[in-house]
């Protein structure tokens, strides 16, 4: 009950004119987002970041909570359409659901997915509700032993995900721990990896280093890849968006599924939506009675990944707000953004900040209504908007990219650094390093240094202190078992090549 | 496939060596006070070790077993020419920002972008520069007070 009063508490934060107005404008970004190819919510986020400095901090998380789960939404668009996922999350739609549209049944498609993305969104919040002020009250035990141990089983987690190569993944990871480490020790003073550049002082900025990271490097990969191409976009009328009875009992029991897996799958580090989509559509086809059906139009192929990646969303936020520690990219951005105005989520965030928290969820709420409406009636427009050509949009996005960089310092310096960090992660795609676990490794690696430290002035030197305590024992066995895993799937897969 | 693998890591590890250099010269501090080249140089040798286990795996071990996978090519083929132009038309515009101010330097940046990169039409380009350029100017000098550099045409 005393979670329903301050839900209606968050409630009364967002009812202003300018944060519906905010919710809705953030969903609708976030659903274009996620319709058109070539720029992810992470790299939106990225360039939006800098605009969040000019308004209050609910405002600011509003928004870009809302490019998030609003791209969930819309990456089904185009891989129902154009069998083109619009977002990694949406890969797994395309098996089915443009098999659908191929079957005159895009309307179901398309319905049914936003439909199971609303009723797994609100169960995925009232997951949030519940849950995270437990979990929170659990994390006032952590010291820093228990922080250090819980960010290397998300780093470990994340680089085991990864879809590459687990080393390569790690690797990554360590480098962005000494990027996010770069700039004046906090205990001597001393500058570090700065190369005499006084803006480097204070570090590395987190804006210009996502935007580079993700946002450029995304345009020039697209450049150099898609700006011949021509996007065939299935041309039918699209009719029956609401799926009949059949459809819905066959979509019920998915769509409840995939938002329980989802929401739990999301909460893990490195899981999220893409990892919710790949599993909720592995279950249902092991689940299903006619299990042929799958791959050639099956809409519970729809029903169940669709609506786990949006349920994983708003698992997402349970250890970036509880813990403080994001479980992606995603949540590494918001983390981002939240230190940028000075607030530091973690156990303290839930007693300090209710009007954040709560307000945030409330948006979420009202956000999911907002992209109901908007994805059914709106379908046309994203139609017209897929057949824009590449080569007319990026100049855009660039020039975007530019000016929210620009914005945030008024300084050409930090421009330099985003175009730095653009060619950086151009490179690092080519030669297979992933983006997200540097980003999140950038985002903790201050913290997890200053647990480090903290840890080992504690023990007087010793490392045993993260064994002899027990949440920070788990979380490094946890990390070790893992580590442990890859290696022996590794060499059973060496020895049935060897045995091939 | 052994470019894609060896220079990527090997980069890595080369960045890492001077990471570590740097890093013993900040000093290393001992277990029980860490000093501010700590994580640097523990965080470097890890690179230099996965990176080593990495080029093993992918480079020593595959070619062992003479393994062959079809891997994209990472430049025959693409446009990595217009990568090359954007980057450079991004470069720039940092630098003539301050002296031709933001209308000109987006209008121009744009030129290039369409016409150049995207290869469109001259007239659309020209159009489509110009229209941008003054939707941004609007919205974003105009619109929300971001303070631009105003350039020679004060503007």
């Amino acid at each position: 009950m005393e979670s329903l009063d301050l839900l209606l508490f968050g409630f009364s934060e967002i009812v202003t004119i300018e944060r519906i107005i905010i919710v809705f404008l953030s969903v609708f970004i976030g659903t274009m987002i996620g319709v058109l190819p070539g720029l992810g919510p992470v790299a939106t986020m990225s360039l939006l970041l800098p605009f969040t400095y000019n308004t209050s901090l609910l405002s600011g998380m509003i928004m870009l909570s809302g490019i998030y789960y609003g791209a969930s939404y819309g990456g089904s668009t185009t891989s129902i359409l154009v069998n083109i996922p619009g977002e990694a999350s949406s890969v797994v739609t395309c098996l089915d659901g443009y098999q659908m549209a191929r079957q005159g049944r895009a309307g179901p498609a398309l319905g049914i997915a936003a439909i199971g993305s609303f009723i797994a969104g609100t169960m995925g919040l009232i997951g949030l509700m519940f849950l995270a002020p437990p979990l929170a009250s659990i994390a006032l035990k952590f010291g820093p032993p228990e922080y250090v141990s819980v960010m290397c089983t998300g780093f470990v987690l994340l680089t085991y995900l990864a879809s590459g190569s687990t080393i390569r993944a790690l690797m990554i990871a360590i480098v962005g721990i000494m990027l996010g480490c770069a700039g004046l020790d906090l205990e001597t003073g001393l500058p570090r990896f700065t190369l005499g550049i006084t803006d480097l002082l204070g570090g590395i900025e987190i804006a210009p280093f996502a935007m580079g990271l993700f946002g450029i490097s995304e345009v020039l990969i697209n450049i150099e890849e898609v700006l011949k191409e021509k996007r065939s976009v299935f041309s039918a009328k699209i009719k029956n968006l609401l799926p009949n009875l059949q459809d819905w009992h066959d979509s019920l029991v998915p769509i409840i599924r995939g938002s329980v897996l989802g929401f739990f799958v999301g909460i893990l580090p490195g899981g999220g939506a893409v990892v919710s989509s790949f599993s909720s559509y592995a279950i249902e086809k092991k689940m299903s009675k006619h299990p042929e059906r799958f791959g050639k139009g099956a809409i519970e192929g729809v029903a169940g990944p669709e609506s786990a990646n949006n349920s994983a969303t708003a698992g997402a936020f349970i250890p970036l707000l509880t813990l403080g520690i994001p479980s992606n990219a995603v949540m590494a951005l918001l983390l981002g953004g939240l230190m940028i105005h000075g607030v530091t989520p973690g156990p303290r965030f839930l007693p300090e900040h209710p009007d954040i928290f709560w307000g945030l969820i409330a948006s979420m709420y009202v956000g999911n209504i907002f992209l109901l409406v908007i994805n059914l009636p709106l379908i046309g427009i994203w139609v017209h908007l897929l057949q824009v050509p590449y080569k007319l949009l990026f100049p855009l996005i660039l020039i975007f990219c530019l000016i929210g960089c620009y914005s945030i310092n008024n300084n050409t310096f930090d421009i330099g650094v985003m175009l730095f960090f653009g060619a950086i992660g151009y490179l690092m795609r080519k030669y297979k390093f992933e983006g997200a676990p540097m980003i999140l490794a950038f985002v903790l690696g201050p913290m997890f240094e200053t647990s480090l430290r903290q840890s080992l002035l504690l023990s007087d030197g010793s490392f045993l202190i993260f064994l002899t305590r027990p949440i920070a024992a788990a979380g490094i066995i946890v990390s070790i078992l893992i580590l442990l895993s890859s290696v022996i799937t590794f060499i059973r897969k060496r020895k049935g090549v060897i045995e091939k | 496939m052994k470019t894609q693998y060896l220079i990527g890591t090997l980069f890595w590890i080369v960045v890492a060596f001077f990471i570590a250099i740097e890093a013993y010269r900040l000093g290393l501090g001992h277990f029980h006070h860490p000093g501010p080249g700590f994580i640097f140089f523990f965080g470097a040798l890890l690179i230099i070790i996965l990176g080593t286990i990495d080029l093993a795996i992918n480079f020593t071990i595959k070619e062992k077993r003479g393994e062959i996978k079809k891997i994209k090519p990472l430049w025959s083929g693409l446009q990595w020419g217009k990568v090359l132009l954007a980057l450079s038309g991004l470069i720039i515009y940092i630098y003539v920002l301050k002296y031709l101010g933001f209308f000109l330097s987006v209008f121009l940046l744009s030129v290039l972008l369409f016409n150049g990169v995207g290869s469109s039409k001259w007239w659309m380009g020209i159009g489509l520069s110009l229209i941008t350029s003054l939707f941004f100017y609007l919205l974003f000098q105009i619109g929300l007070n971001i303070p631009f550099p105003q350039g020679f045409l004060n503007f």
